[in-house]
């Protein structure tokens, strides 16, 4: 058969591949699995960008293969299935099963569930959007891949799985586009609303069990503190404000800080989504949450007044809209990461940093998603780096708390789920676009449209390492450049913050930084 | 201090034609004796300048008089020291900056001599380091403070949501259906880690205060035995062998379970709790229902933060002083947060971080 041979010629291709050091960020952690390095490829670092699907026939073939995938009767005891089984899967597991398989089932067992699930959710972008695009195979795939994983249960791979499966799903059935208001309901128990306490509750967890949430908040409010040392008024622009968490640090540390005229006065404009239906919402939520900031700072003595600005019902920002004051101190904030549900456009927030940069701030701080470098993937190739992105977050969410798997589903519920069919839309959207910006980094961005870097400073690069250091051994802090450092995990970028200034301005870092 | 080397090995090779004297002056044979500035004597005059204030303070007499050397004249110490000035002039402003510091003095007796730029960048090495130290212990101090204060916002945040939840449910009649249905136990658990004491609607069910308490400080809080009364009957702390989660604090995660079954009764009706919680965890999930709930599966949020009694003795002597201080305390998050004890102690024997924290914050 030539699918077979073909498809043990692509083993064989994958055994160098799988022969590399794959201790990083093999997907389990739990005890069950020791860790060895005979990962048996299961590292998606060297995973090959893009199966090899033309070396497999046309899709009839596929077919036969995907109904003997279905007669597998369970991945978990089959190790040693038939060649013909396992082949579409990448004979890898089998010829390296066949060998080099130690006795221990266990171990190998999950480390080659979480292959074959990579391999299939693989095959399922690729058959939704790769050159032999077939939606019925896709949706095969993705109906077995549902069988195989469920959002809470099993190991990270499979939660995971489980997401991506959900999301792929949206795309095939919602014909490329999500509906921004079904994000929020996308996970596996689509029709349900996050309850509000939920939603909190998972956030107070994600901010408590990794640095993600602080590191990129804390970044940002000291190279802003040290950009308005001096000044005696503070201007804020927030893109996403959410609750304000990341101002009650900031406040605290105007309050208390040693040089320049103390407790500036501090002003923050909100930025709300315009329109109707979540317009309406997230007024409501930023409504709150400046009552809320309005109370903390006189709890601590910082003068404090708090705005709001709607953008457009298109999603413009017009920055006449926003009231100046003179001799103030303006700052542009601009947080994307987790947990802001970035179901933003990339225009919309386009729109912003042009707008704002037309208002000359002092700086702007900016801390995005890191995504992998773009290469000719395309969709799949996209496709793996987000599988890849968010595999490194589950892997550190687990290797902190290893035994709260339902806490940990919890948040991935919430947060991660939404936050990948974000993520998967926002790729298929951009599918056939060289360098969108969904791919790009607003950063990159920003640095080609009249910004310049300000240098972070010794004592932020000092905290965030500080700030890491209270959570687990596997983050790591980054330098990408002068103006940006990068929370990472093992060795996947996860989250980067920037700091910026119009090119034109004459604001110089000062030496010594405000504390 | 002053070294008093034999200067005569050295240069008696290198100058043949120098005399040494018996002041110990190396003078040169020419017709007209000149003095020759070995490096000893160069280090004594160094020496001298800086005990003096610095080649601007000092003046060639009080040289001549701190240097006790004989044979030297008040001609030799102005020239050298008009020139040492002028030497001195590029890297004066580091001498001005450690001239207190101790070991600095060390460094600069070496600045003129032939490791003069060794020496030097040594000095700006050891000056960089010092600053660096010092600026990572007030980074540590801030950032404790910054921690903090998220923390108690956040706080703020579950209070106002717990409140409203509570509102709601009072509102809408039973007390009992409502909580299930609102997922208030999310905010129970979210409560066990926020501020312990914080909650004054659920403070009244004393069973909820002492669960959060020993949720949170394990059992290494003997200040805190007020508190506490409800704890020994509670005995959900201690019980960690729970035959449903593996954890003790199972239950106290479904805190409106305790309210439910205790509400008007007392503690010691929880004792046997083995069916309770099962059969609630069916009506309150922490999350949607069509997630899996069995109780096998409920593993607490709360184990996050009861965790590690290490982490609790590293911020114990912060923690005591904050509770005796009031009732009304905001947790600092990184006692929440899974902080592993050897990463805080340093911290704390380094000195910085406990003072940031006694700080009363808010």
């Amino acid at each position: 058969m030539s699918l077979v041979s073909s498809a043990i010629a692509m083993a064989m291709a994958m055994e160098d591949t799988l022969e590399l050091d794959c201790s990083v960020y093999s997907n389990n952690t739990t005890t069950t699995t020791s860790p060895t390095e005979h990962d048996y490829g299961c590292n998606r670092q060297n995973w090959p960008p893009i199966v090899d699907w033309e070396a497999l026939a046309g899709h009839d073939e596929f077919k036969d293969l995907i109904e003997s995938m279905m007669d597998d009767g369970g991945l978990n005891f089959n190790l040693f299935p038939s060649e013909a089984v396992d082949v579409v899967e990448g004979g890898s597991s089998n010829s390296e099963s066949a060998d080099m398989m130690a006795v221990d089932d266990e171990t190998n067992n999950d480390d080659c569930k979480g292959l074959r699930l990579v391999h299939l959710l693989i095959a399922a972008a690729e058959a939704l959007t790769g050159v032999n695009k077939s939606r019925d195979l896709a949706r095969v795939i993705l109906v077995r891949l549902k069988e195989l994983v469920s959002p809470t249960d099993g190991t990270n791979m499979e939660r995971l799985a489980a997401y991506f499966t959900e999301a792929l799903q949206c795309l095939l059935e919602g014909t490329g586009g999500v509906h921004p208001k079904n994000l929020i309901g996308n996970g596996p128990q689509r029709d349900e609303q996050h309850h509000q306490a939920d939603v909190l509750a998972a956030f107070q967890l994600l901010q408590d069990m990794s640095p993600y949430v602080k590191f990129g908040h804390f970044t940002a409010n000291q190279a802003i503190l040290e950009a308005v040392s001096h000044d005696r008024r503070v201007h804020i622009v927030d893109y996403d404000i959410m609750e304000g968490i990341q101002w009650a640090s900031l406040m605290q540390a105007l309050v208390s800080r040693k040089d320049g005229p103390p407790a500036p006065h501090l002003r923050i404009t909100a930025i709300s989504r315009g329109g109707s239906g979540s317009g309406r919402r997230s007024i409501g939520t930023i409504q709150e949450t400046g009552r809320r900031l309005i109370a903390f700072a006189a709890s601590i003595g910082q003068p404090f007044s708090f705005h709001q600005c709607r953008l457009d019902s298109d999603e413009t920002f017009r920055p006449s809209a926003l009231k100046l004051v003179r001799g103030e101190a303006l700052v542009v904030n601009c947080m994307l990461h987790l947990p802001h549900f970035n179901h933003r456009s990339p225009d919309s927030l386009a729109s912003f940093l042009s707008g704002a940069k037309t208002l000359t701030p002092r700086i702007v701080t900016m801390v995005e998603e890191e995504v992998g470098p773009i290469g000719e993937g395309g969709f799949v190739g996209r496709f793996l780096d987000t599988l890849h992105h968010y595999s490194a977050l589950y892997d550190s969410l687990e290797a902190g708390f290893p035994m709260h798997s339902r806490t940990r589903a919890l948040v991935e519920r919430v947060f991660l789920g939404p936050r990948i069919s974000v993520s998967l839309a926002r790729i298929y959207r951009a599918r056939g676009d060289d360098d969108s910006n969904s791919g790009g980094s607003s950063g990159e961005w920003l640095a080609t449209s009249g910004l310049r870097a300000v240098p972070i400073s010794f004592a932020n690069h000092c905290q965030a390492k500080l700030l890491l250091g209270l959570f687990n051994d596997g983050y790591r802090v980054e330098e990408l450049a002068n103006n940006k450092i990068a929370l990472g995990w093992k060795s996947r970028r996860l989250l980067s913050a920037s700091v910026w200034t119009p090119s034109d301005s004459d604001f110089q870092h000062p030496d010594r930084c405000g504390l | 201090m002053f070294q008093h080397k034999k200067p005569s090995t050295m240069n008696s090779h290198d100058r043949p034609m120098c005399v040494q004297g018996d002041s110990g002056l190396v003078l040169t044979t020419d017709p007209k004796p000149r003095l020759r500035w070995t490096v000893e004597l160069h280090e004594r005059f160094v020496d001298a300048v800086t005990q003096l204030g610095g080649p601007d303070k000092a003046t060639p007499k009080t040289i001549m008089r701190v240097m006790g050397v004989k044979g030297l004249t008040l001609y030799h110490l102005k020239s050298h020291l008009q020139k040492f000035r002028l030497g001195k002039q590029p890297h004066k402003e580091f001498n001005d900056h450690s001239i207190k510091d101790a070991s600095s003095l060390e460094l600069q007796r070496n600045t003129a001599s032939s490791s003069n730029i060794m020496a030097r960048s040594m000095n700006e090495m050891q000056m960089e380091v010092q600053r660096r130290l010092h600026e990572q212990l007030e980074v540590q101090r801030h950032l404790q403070l910054r921690i903090e204060a998220q923390g108690k916002y956040m706080q703020s945040i579950l209070e106002k949501a717990c409140q409203t939840l509570a509102g709601e449910s009072m509102a809408s009649g039973s007390y009992k259906a409502n909580i299930g249905s609102q997922g208030l136990p999310d905010m129970g658990v979210m409560k066990d880690f926020g501020s312990p004491l914080n909650f004054p609607s659920f403070q009244d069910l004393n069973i909820f205060g002492g669960d959060q308490l020993d949720l949170q400080h394990n059992m290494e809080r003997p200040q805190l035995d007020g508190f506490m009364q409800n704890n020994d009957n509670i005995c959900l702390g201690k019980k960690r062998t729970s035959p449903y989660s593996g954890s003790g604090k199972s239950p106290l995660i479904w805190s409106d379970d305790l309210r439910l079954q205790d509400l008007g009764t007392t503690p010691s009706c929880l004792g046997p709790q083995d069916h309770d919680p099962f059969k609630s965890a069916d009506q309150i999930q922490i999350s949607r229902p069509s997630m899996d709930r069995s109780g096998a599966d409920i593993d607490s949020i709360s184990d996050i933060y009861e965790t590690k009694p290490p982490l609790q003795g590293g911020g114990d002597s912060m923690g005591e002083k904050k509770f005796e201080a009031s009732v009304k305390l905001e947790k600092p998050s990184p006692r929440r947060a899974p902080l592993p004890t050897d990463r805080m102690n340093p911290m704390i024997n380094a000195g910085a971080m406990p003072q940031g924290r006694n700080s009363p914050f808010g």
